[in-house]
């Protein structure tokens, strides 16, 4: 029983989003997300890494031995990560320089492994796509919701734009790592509520 | 057939071998862009220490470059050197120092008499963007523009330096890093410099 497209996207974006129902990808969330532009890019850099390892692990899944296949998926998952890289440094060298290292650690985003491992080894080519695509798309909108208060009460900008109009004093330490720690919480705890209420208590 | 080593090894090695030379590839094709990205930015971060224009396209910038500045020795320490019609105006002196994080790498420009700091300016840091980040924004690179310095004395924030550079609200750490870093590069390297 294959999944429809209307259900991936679904499931993807919103039923067991990867940051917020599956609570995956926490790390990046904390660094990256005190400017929207710099979660954008690392948003779309994790969507394709994904999209593209999915595609690839799925068309591959019938030929890759079993007992190597995480050591496969691996290799795939990095190839696409240090393309990403290098596309950035030659292309958008001021975001690069930003994101640093953060980009290459996209190879560690469990993210990334746990839909080749739970989704594409099983699943059909363009399937499998979707599903990593979608994956990525709503572990990007979870990054920009943070991103959106991180920058706009600790900078007073929006994506790099002075939006302080009535001379609001910002907050450093949404700047910092701890602000995200507490908007992750916060969204974590308003989705499990939609999602699971009550099911703590039991 | 599929469980077996033979083909569990042969796989892998096809599997390496294409995702290798895909990123040879690309690396090779790139490579000249990375490199001239980081030339460009090395460029104009030294135009910026002589307070020298740093618009235009990037061959506008490089040939700039060329007309004034030339790279060279003084005293054994390898500096860019800033001059017109064979007069120097001013010297860029590299250094590298701990920030808080990790290592703070840039250029620090003199005049030839070492009497006045012409600018200064990071070229490779990985301070917390936002708080320690903002040594790179110009309202703290500027505050260094002609500031005079005597042998002897030591740079310092607020009254204590006379009022004329103030450290980062929320990033004391990383401005005093950079403090440090400076103080030192004017004790043991810049007065060492043998000047005409």
């Amino acid at each position: 029983m294959a999944e429809t497209i209307k259900e991936v996207i679904s499931r993807n974006v919103w039923k067991e989003n990867q940051g917020l129902r599956q609570i995956l990808g926490i790390c990046s969330s904390l660094a990256v997300t005190n400017l929207m532009t710099n979660s954008m890019v690392m948003g779309l850099g994790l969507t394709f890494v994904t999209a593209f390892s999915s595609l690839t692990i799925s068309l591959l899944r019938n030929a890759i031995p079993h007992r190597i296949r995480m050591i496969v998926q691996t290799l795939i998952i990095a190839s696409y990560v240090i393309l990403v890289d290098i596309f950035l440094q030659a292309n958008f060298t001021d975001i690069s320089k930003a994101l640093g290292p953060y980009v290459g650690l996209i190879i560690t985003n469990c993210i990334i492994m746990g839909r080749a491992e739970a989704f594409a080894q099983k699943n059909t080519p363009v399937l499998s796509m979707l599903d990593g695509l979608f994956a990525g798309v709503g572990y990007t909108i979870v990054l920009l919701i943070i991103a959106f208060f991180r920058e706009l009460l600790g900078f007073g900008t929006l994506f790099g734009f002075d939006v302080n109009f009535i001379g609001f004093e910002t907050w450093t330490i949404m700047v910092m790592a701890p602000a995200a720690f507490f908007l992750i919480g916060t969204l974590i705890w308003i989705t499990s509520n939609i999602f699971a209420p009550g099911k703590s208590k039991k | 057939m599929k469980n077996s080593y033979v083909y569990t090894v042969v796989f892998m090695l096809v599997v390496s071998a294409v995702f290798t030379l895909l990123l040879a590839g690309a690396n090779s094709f790139y490579k000249p862009k990375i490199e001239e990205n980081e030339l460009l930015a090395e460029r104009t971060a030294i135009l910026y220490v002589f307070d020298i224009d740093q618009s235009g396209s990037a061959a506008e910038v490089l040939k700039r470059f060329d007309d004034n500045i030339k790279d060279t020795e003084l005293s054994g320490i390898s500096l860019y050197e800033y001059s017109e019609q064979g007069e120097t105006i001013a010297y860029a002196v590299p250094f590298t120092g701990a920030g808080l994080w990790g290592s703070i790498s840039g250029y620090l420009g003199v005049s030839p008499e070492l009497d006045e700091i012409t600018g200064l300016v990071f070229t490779s840091h990985s301070e917390t963007p936002g708080l320690g980040g903002r040594i790179d924004e110009l309202e703290y690179k500027e505050q260094y523009r002609g500031l005079v310095i005597d042998a002897g004395s030591k740079l310092a924030y607020g009254e204590d330096g006379g009022g004329q550079i103030d450290a980062i609200t929320g990033a004391t750490s990383t401005s005093n890093a950079v403090l440090k870093i400076l103080n030192e590069l004017l004790d043991e390297t810049i007065s060492r410099l043998e000047v005409a």
